[in-house]
């Protein structure tokens, strides 16, 4: 027994230091100390022995088990090491990535995102109305005259039971203020419809953002601030803005808002981005008239009206010349905006 | 609408101000300048002294000009429409032209050219047919631009037609520059003194639609051209002269914005009607075409036919011809949307019927036909007595508007004195009349018929008053959004990112044990703050970085048989280096691989690579992965990750050995960076780029390199190439063998497709092929490298 057991350690011992896998050294595991292995194998011959070579052969027993689990483990972490360091040494970390396409939002929702995030945060909420609306809605409520040119079925598109496509978000300033009493300070991002031809500059269907204002006593330098706030917000704080004055049916007095937009290679130049005013008193008369109240009577309060087009914000912002491109949803073109 | 300075400039004085100057006072009245047109300078007459053939083109002529100067000038020229002594424009070398470009001495197919002669189109006009021949008067070699004044091109908002004209415009200008009008001797044709006789020779059928209709007979008129200055006044703003009394019909128009017509007198038969047109009416107008009218549609018209669609055009037949012997003078005033309604039905409109249909001003209507009456005294011969014949009412009540200057101050905004209000106003022509408890009636003048309301009053005070004197208030007490903003929707937007690639946050107490310290790999500070009185021994010491909580995590979850693991943490750590800081950083981990399903069986595990993209997706591309030393032996594959030259963060591998302490099965890759440091290096893209009109030809390299060479290494060599056209490369196959048997163990092959592509123009093959060539002898050069 004492022999078999000499026998099996030294062929053990020469067995695991000719293997150099962890599979060969797992496998010698199995064949010396597994359930049939040699050396449990020979155990099971300890109880033909006599009472007094028991002990002697349960020691060897386990120093011979003890050595070859040595032997393996030692065995075992060198390979181990072998193979570590070879992972270490052959990975060029500066090799490409394994790209995740990092694609997203579409530059005008991105655009109207931040938007909506700086005027929020000046207490301006989310207002909303169809975009199927009456020409009362769309014209008459915000003082447009009868025979006024953004009627013509030529600029406006109809349905046949005299509905229309709204021609801008305005229309959300007369819902609003139908439902709700003052004061009221909201936003209403939308789409509007014109029947103009698509080109470089113009969609027959765009978005804008409308604002409405209305409280006591709210003036001109409300608007002012609060729109040249938002223009900073979406273009740098050091974005030349100016108010020139212009005219829109239902505001008085109405401005354009232009920004000096500054390419690199051409002379800078100003670009018309918004309109705004304070809303006419005729609009806050028809209103009362609809409501049959005067909440919002002239004389009770005052507000200011803005409407921005978010296209054109996103072509100023980003350098796009052509407005088709952002419906056209060329990948090359959207992922530039991720 | 167009306007030329030097017109203005007769009834204000505007030598203190510039044309850039001019153009800001209009668009900030309210009058946007839509264009400036001038001449160029270095722009002359020129007289044609010779003509010759060209020696070496047909299509060609040799021109010797007189310049002003004594000696002749050569000019090649390809029109062929002048002959000896017609005076043309030249523009000299060094005259900067339309379109950019500068006029130089050339040589013209072997014959030299010292300028070029131009079409009235290469100068901005509308002509292009040949040369532009000049009236014979100009003085041989006078600046254009002193003979055309500057015009502005304005953009008169419906609501202003008042402004239609020049005598409007000066208005304005002088409200804003707080000017008076000068007096101008056309406005000396006194009309006071005519006799109104009012007849029956005009029958006004609905008095609504022509509230007011005047005639002016002028007999024995000479018709012919317009002396030059007046030729030159109306082509200066696009107008194209015709004969001395349409001349001064358009000319008075566009000085004073009332439209006149001139008839034929001749060619009426018996008294005029205003009248509205019968069904099916055909009517021939000037324009040569023949329009359908409905009763919708007004006219005049004499006992047999409509003379004119009133308000928009004359008829061809009654027209003042070379032939005209006495002319009718029509001055007169019908109602705005009439005249809208017929010229957009029947889709003809002029600048008669632009201005009618906004609406102008019947007090000018007797003023206007005097002025002209003069003019045609004066320059076609023509005879008149003082007789006008008027048909409907010439009494026109002035309008007062209410309105409180305190109300208007509300409305502002604005502390604006009641004087400076009072100024702006009556600068306008709108004066103060009578005054009862703070309110004060303004009369409004009879040209300014958009005035109606107070608010249209608070709306003149405001935009003469500039937008820059009223105050920005902001309503509602808001914060100025803080670094702590940012850095709250930068990690907000981060984090989504991060979900939406498969990641889950945790959130982990930022003390920990000492033994803990050691595992903050990725680390980006050094020494650990530690409590003075912990509560417990796990609970120590503050998190230098992030990864010892992620590491914890993640032994956790393994041993409660997770398998793919994606987890990030962002939070403050601590460290003391001379003072105690706080850094806000993210960090990741990730192991095993996600998505295994029914589908897929046996994804792979993410390896390296994995974590380097997940990292690029969330800071951008331009992010470097560059090797660095590690004090721990728990970590391979180190890393620092740098953007824009300043390292960000760090990225790393456990070792195997670490690995297998945490029982995981497969690989775990970790990386910590700082926030602060990205968001101070991180782009935001500013302009977006065209994209490409023209192909791009692709050319694929294939080398053997020693292992040791990095991609990055042959990068930065292809990026310091001085080649335009090439665009970009990408690496597409990477081989290196192990054992040796395919390819030397020391050595890597790796294969890249190069882009080539010029924006302007498609690309030819043979230049691409140059162009590898030399992207192949730079890499040569530069790298120790065999082609495959």
């Amino acid at each position: 027994m004492l022999e078999q057991l000499q026998t099996i350690l030294k062929e053990a011992t020469s067995e695991i230091s000719k293997a150099n896998s962890l599979d060969e050294l797992n496998s010698l595991r199995v064949s010396y100390l597994g359930k049939k292995g040699h050396l449990t194998l020979a155990s099971s011959k300890m109880k033909d022995l006599s009472k007094e070579e028991r002990p002697l052969a349960g020691k060897k027993l386990n120093e011979t088990r003890s050595s070859i689990t040595q032997n393996l483990e030692e065995k075992i972490n060198a390979l181990q090491l072998i193979e570590d360091n070879k992972q270490d040494k052959s990975l060029d970390v500066t090799l490409p990535s394994d790209p995740i396409a990092s694609n997203g939002r579409h530059p005008v929702s991105q655009m109207l995102d931040s938007t909506i995030k700086a005027l929020r945060r000046m207490g301006f909420s989310l207002a909303s109305g169809p975009e199927i609306e009456t020409e009362w809605h769309c014209f008459d409520a915000l003082n447009t005259p009868k025979d006024h040119p953004a009627r013509n079925e030529t600029d406006t598109f109809y349905f046949e039971d005299g509905r229309l496509l709204r021609t801008h978000t305005s229309t959300v300033q007369i819902r609003t203020m139908e439902k709700c009493n003052p004061p009221v300070r909201i936003i209403a991002p939308g789409s509007a419809y014109r029947r103009d031809e698509i080109d470089a500059t113009h969609l027959s269907q765009f978005n804008q953002l409308e604002g409405l204002y209305v409280d006591r006593d709210v003036s001109l330098a409300d608007l002012k601030g609060t729109l040249e706030y938002l223009l900073q917000c979406i273009f740098g704080k050091e974005t030349p803005i100016r108010f020139r004055p212009h005219f829109f049916p239902f505001t008085e007095p109405s401005f354009e808002i232009d920004i000096l937009l500054e390419a690199e290679g051409k002379k800078s130049k100003w670009i018309e981005i918004a309109g705004c005013g304070m809303v006419d008193p005729d609009v806050f008369s028809e209103i009362c008239k609809a409501r049959g109240d005067d909440y919002y009577s002239p004389n009770q309060v005052s507000g200011f009206a803005f409407g921005l087009g978010l296209e054109r914000l996103a072509m100023i912002k980003w350098g796009i010349s052509d407005i088709r491109l952002l419906i056209e949803n060329d990948v090359r073109f959207l992922k530039q905006f991720s | 609408m167009k306007v030329s300075i030097d017109w203005l400039e007769e009834h204000i004085d505007l030598s203190n101000y510039n044309d850039s100057e001019i153009s800001d006072l209009l668009t900030f009245s309210g009058i946007e300048v839509e264009g400036i047109i001038k001449y160029p300078d270095k722009v002359i007459v020129a007289e044609i002294a010779k003509i010759e053939k060209h020696p070496n083109a047909d299509k060609l002529q040799v021109c010797q000009v007189n310049d002003g100067e004594k000696t002749s000038r050569q000019i090649v020229c390809g029109a062929k429409n002048f002959s000896i002594g017609d005076k043309v424009p030249l523009a000299l070398p060094g005259a900067s032209m339309m379109g950019g470009f500068e006029i130089k001495e050339a040589k013209l197919r072997g014959v030299e050219s010292k300028g070029m002669l131009c079409s009235q189109a290469e100068l901005g006009g509308h002509d292009s047919d040949g040369l532009w021949i000049l009236p014979s008067e100009y003085e041989t070699g006078k600046p254009l631009n002193k003979i055309y004044p500057t015009v502005f091109d304005l953009e008169i908002t419906p609501n202003r037609p008042d402004c239609l004209s020049h005598i409007g415009v000066a208005r304005e200008l002088a409200a804003v520059c707080k000017k008076s009008l000068k007096n101008n001797k056309n406005y000396e044709a006194n009309s006071d003194s005519l006799i109104q006789s009012k007849t029956e020779d005009i029958y006004i059928e609905d008095s609504k639609l022509c509230p007011l209709y005047t005639l002016r007979k002028i007999e024995n008129v000479k018709i012919g051209p317009s002396p030059q200055w007046l030729q030159s006044k109306l082509e200066s703003i696009g107008l194209r002269p015709i004969n001395n009394v349409v001349d001064i019909t358009n000319y008075v128009m566009m000085e004073m914005g009332q439209p006149l017509h001139a008839f034929d007198s001749g060619k009426i038969a018996g008294s005029i009607k205003v009248r509205k047109a019968k069904q099916k009416e055909i009517f021939k107008a000037l324009d040569d075409n023949e329009y359908e009218l409905q009763p919708d549609d007004l006219v005049i018209s004499d006992k047999n036919e409509a003379l004119a669609l009133a308000g928009i055009m004359g008829g061809a037949n009654s027209g003042v011809t070379e032939n005209t012997q006495a002319v009718f003078i029509e001055s007169a005033h019908f109602n705005q949307s009439e005249i809208r309604k017929s010229s957009k039905r029947l889709n003809l409109s002029s600048d008669s019927s632009y201005r009618f249909e906004r609406g102008t001003d019947p007090a000018q209507v007797i003023k206007a036909s005097a002025i002209a009456t003069h003019l045609i005294e004066e320059l076609a011969d023509g005879k008149t007595n003082d007789e006008i014949i008027i048909c409907g009412n010439i009494n026109f009540p002035s309008r007062n508007i209410p309105m409180r200057l305190d109300k208007c101050r509300k409305i502002l905004g604005c502390n604006i004195e009641n004087e400076k209000m009072t100024d702006i106003l009556g600068n306008l022509g709108i004066k103060a009349q009578s005054h009862e408890e703070g309110t004060t009636q303004w009369s409004i003048p009879s040209f300014r018929n958009d005035l109606t309301r107070p608010e249209d009053l608070y709306e003149e005070i405001a935009r003469i008053l500039g937008i820059e004197k009223i105050p920005s208030i902001q309503r509602g007490w808001f914060s100025e959004p803080s670094d702590a903003d940012k850095l709250h929707d930068f990690v907000d937007h981060l984090s989504n990112k991060l979900s939406s690639i498969g990641f889950h946050e945790t959130r982990s107490l930022k003390l920990i044990s000492k033994s803990q310290i050691g595992d903050c790999f990725c680390c980006l500070n050094d020494n650990a703050i530690a409590l003075k009185n912990p509560l417990s021994d796990d609970l120590t010491h503050l998190r230098p970085g992030l990864i010892a909580s992620l590491l914890s995590i993640a032994e956790r979850n393994i041993h409660q048989g997770a398998e793919a693991l994606r987890l990030y943490e962002s939070g403050t750590v601590f460290a003391e280096n001379n003072e105690i800081e706080e850094f806000q950083n993210i960090a990741l981990l990730i192991s095993g691989p996600q998505n295994r399903s029914w589908l897929s069986k046996n994804p792979p595990a993410p390896d390296f690579f994995s974590l380097s993209g997940m990292i690029e997706r969330l800071i951008g591309e331009n992010i470097i992965f560059s090797p660095s030393e590690s004090n721990t032996e728990n970590t391979i594959i180190n890393c620092e990750i740098i953007l824009k030259n300043s390292t960000v963060g760090k990225a790393a591998q456990l070792s195997p050995a670490k690995t297998r302490k945490m029982d995981a099965t497969f690989p775990i890759y970790i990386a910590e960076l700082n926030l602060a440091k990205i968001m101070e290096k991180i782009s935001i893209m500013d302009k977006f780029t065209e994209l490409p009109k023209f192909p791009a030809i692709r050319r694929d390299i294939s080398m053997e390199l020693p292992l040791e060479i990095t991609n990055n290494k042959i990068i930065s060599t292809l990026n310091e190439i001085d080649l335009d056209i090439l665009e970009s490369f990408e690496l597409f196959d990477y081989f290196h063998d192990e054992s040796g048997e395919k390819l030397n163990s020391e050595k890597k092959s790796l294969a890249y497709s190069l882009t080539y592509r010029n924006d302007k123009r498609t690309l030819k093959s043979e230049e691409v092929d140059k162009a590898h060539q030399e992207v192949l002898k730079e890499l040569k050069k530069n790298l120790d490298v065999n082609f495959r």
